[in-house]
């Protein structure tokens, strides 16, 4: 796979590899010790470790003033650690599934998101809020969302989507030494855990020395000439094994979005103007979402460019608990393959 | 093949958890690839026994000359799971 930021490829290829948790976990432990004001809170971060590792042996190094659990009230600890970054520190809070967003969410987008303006600048609100997204494990409708379009939706917050351990380590520390909100979500099958397998696209070589990748910069993971796949988080690395099923008739370029806000709409809008085929592949739901506003933003500037466009995303319909029910409506490999021939006109 | 040369074993047994009844561990990470450099006490695996994580660290420095047990296998306490080859 592409690694767009690494110059030194051998050390990625015969040094370390990390899972996306220990990725993240290192970038956060970096700053932590950089930084006294940097500290984190949530549900089961402190003991556990974080039920998908995103703070696994940080208690043991920084104690338990600055990894926190707290009590089960999202209002409570995300509103407390909007008062802490407007004090001048700098929070992480984690909502442990992004499905819970709902009980603190007028702290998140009336709070986190506003304040600063709301203020007129007087305040600033510079913490990160790291949420576990999507599905694909069979946890039903109430723990499998992705809500991505949500969260890019209401704005004030910067939205950051990582799909490999390098990637998400540079994004990791851009997001805490960033003075806004910025909302991280990690989806849990990409992080690496014993119980829910990773792909084999996530792990990757990781450099020991802290480095940033600035937001709103798409990474190509592979490049093509016939058809564009726009996507993010594990959809990354399902359109690269789609790409390579169909390589023999197909070039697919994959763009890997990384954050929604800011979108890098010129990375797309490059792609899509070479290829002349836009597939935008989402995990979240099909209406008022990510597929919508990519293909919007592309016609608004490209209309031109664009011979055809499909798109592939979650139905609107509660996530199914049942695996093949829930196969059948998360988008896989074989979606996205016939989309893209769709988009060829050879279906 | 032990014996033959001067390679060092990764095996599990003192960092088998103390309270695991289960004798069958599985490799979920490998976090070095065979010919790449580790040095001792760094993380190179990763295995799980009823669900607990346990990490494995280098017994020495070197190069990972051979992984015994790839990821997602499974093996029994005691068993190797790579050779060091020390520098």
């Amino acid at each position: 796979m592409a690694q767009q930021e690494n110059d030194d490829t051998s050390e990625q290829q015969a040094g370390r590899s990390l899972t996306m948790s220990r990725a993240m976990v290192e970038a956060i432990a970096h700053e932590m010790r950089e930084d006294d004001e940097v500290f984190y809170m949530g549900e089961d971060v402190a003991d556990y470790g974080g039920i998908f590792d995103s703070t696994e042996g940080l208690l043991e190094e920084f104690g338990r003033d600055r990894i926190m659990d707290v009590p089960i009230s999202e209002t409570a600890y995300i509103g407390a650690a909007v008062g802490a970054a407007q004090a001048g520190m700098r929070p992480i809070a984690e909502l442990m599934f992004v499905d819970f967003f709902g009980v603190g969410m007028d702290q998140i987008y009336n709070q986190l998101a506003k304040n600063t303006y709301m203020s007129g600048g007087s305040v600033n609100v510079p913490m990160v809020l790291t949420a576990a997204v999507g599905g694909t494990y069979n946890d039903a409708a109430q723990h499998s969302q992705t809500l991505y379009g949500t969260f890019a939706h209401l704005p004030g917050m910067k939205v950051v989507v990582p799909s490999t351990a390098y990637d998400a380590k540079g994004l990791m520390h851009n997001a805490i030494r960033d003075d806004d909100p910025v909302v991280y979500m990690f989806h849990k099958r990409l992080m690496g855990i014993g119980w829910l397998p990773a792909p084999d696209g996530p792990k990757t070589g990781v450099p020991e020395d802290d480095y940033t990748i600035p937001f709103g910069s798409a990474d190509i993971k592979r490049e093509g000439s016939d058809v564009t796949v726009v996507t993010l988080g594990l959809h990354v690395h399902r359109a690269l094994e789609a790409a390579a099923d169909l390589a023999d008739d197909v070039d697919v370029e994959v763009v890997d979005l990384r954050t929604l806000v800011p979108l890098d709409t010129e990375t797309i809008r490059d792609s899509v103007a070479k290829t002349g085929h836009l597939v935008v592949v989402d995990e979240d739901y099909r209406s008022y979402g990510v597929t919508g506003e990519i293909i919007a933003s592309v016609a608004e500037a490209g209309l031109d460019d664009l011979d055809a466009v499909e798109r592939v995303a979650l139905p609107d319909v509660p996530i199914p608990y049942a695996r093949p029910m829930e196969d059948e409506v998360v988008p896989g490999v074989d979606d996205i393959a016939a989309a893209v021939r769709a988009a060829r006109g050879d279906e | 093949m032990s014996g033959t040369d001067d390679r060092v074993a990764v095996e599990t047994s003192d960092r088998w958890p103390d309270d695991a009844d289960e004798d069958v561990g599985v490799v979920v990470n490998w976090f070095v690839a065979e010919g790449g450099h580790v040095e001792e006490g760094d993380s190179i695996c990763e295995f799980q026994v009823e669900k607990v994580s346990v990490d494995v660290p280098a017994p020495v420095s070197g190069t990972l000359a051979e992984i015994v047990i790839g990821e997602d296998e499974e093996f029994e306490r005691g068993d190797r799971l790579a050779w060091i080859r020390p520098v």
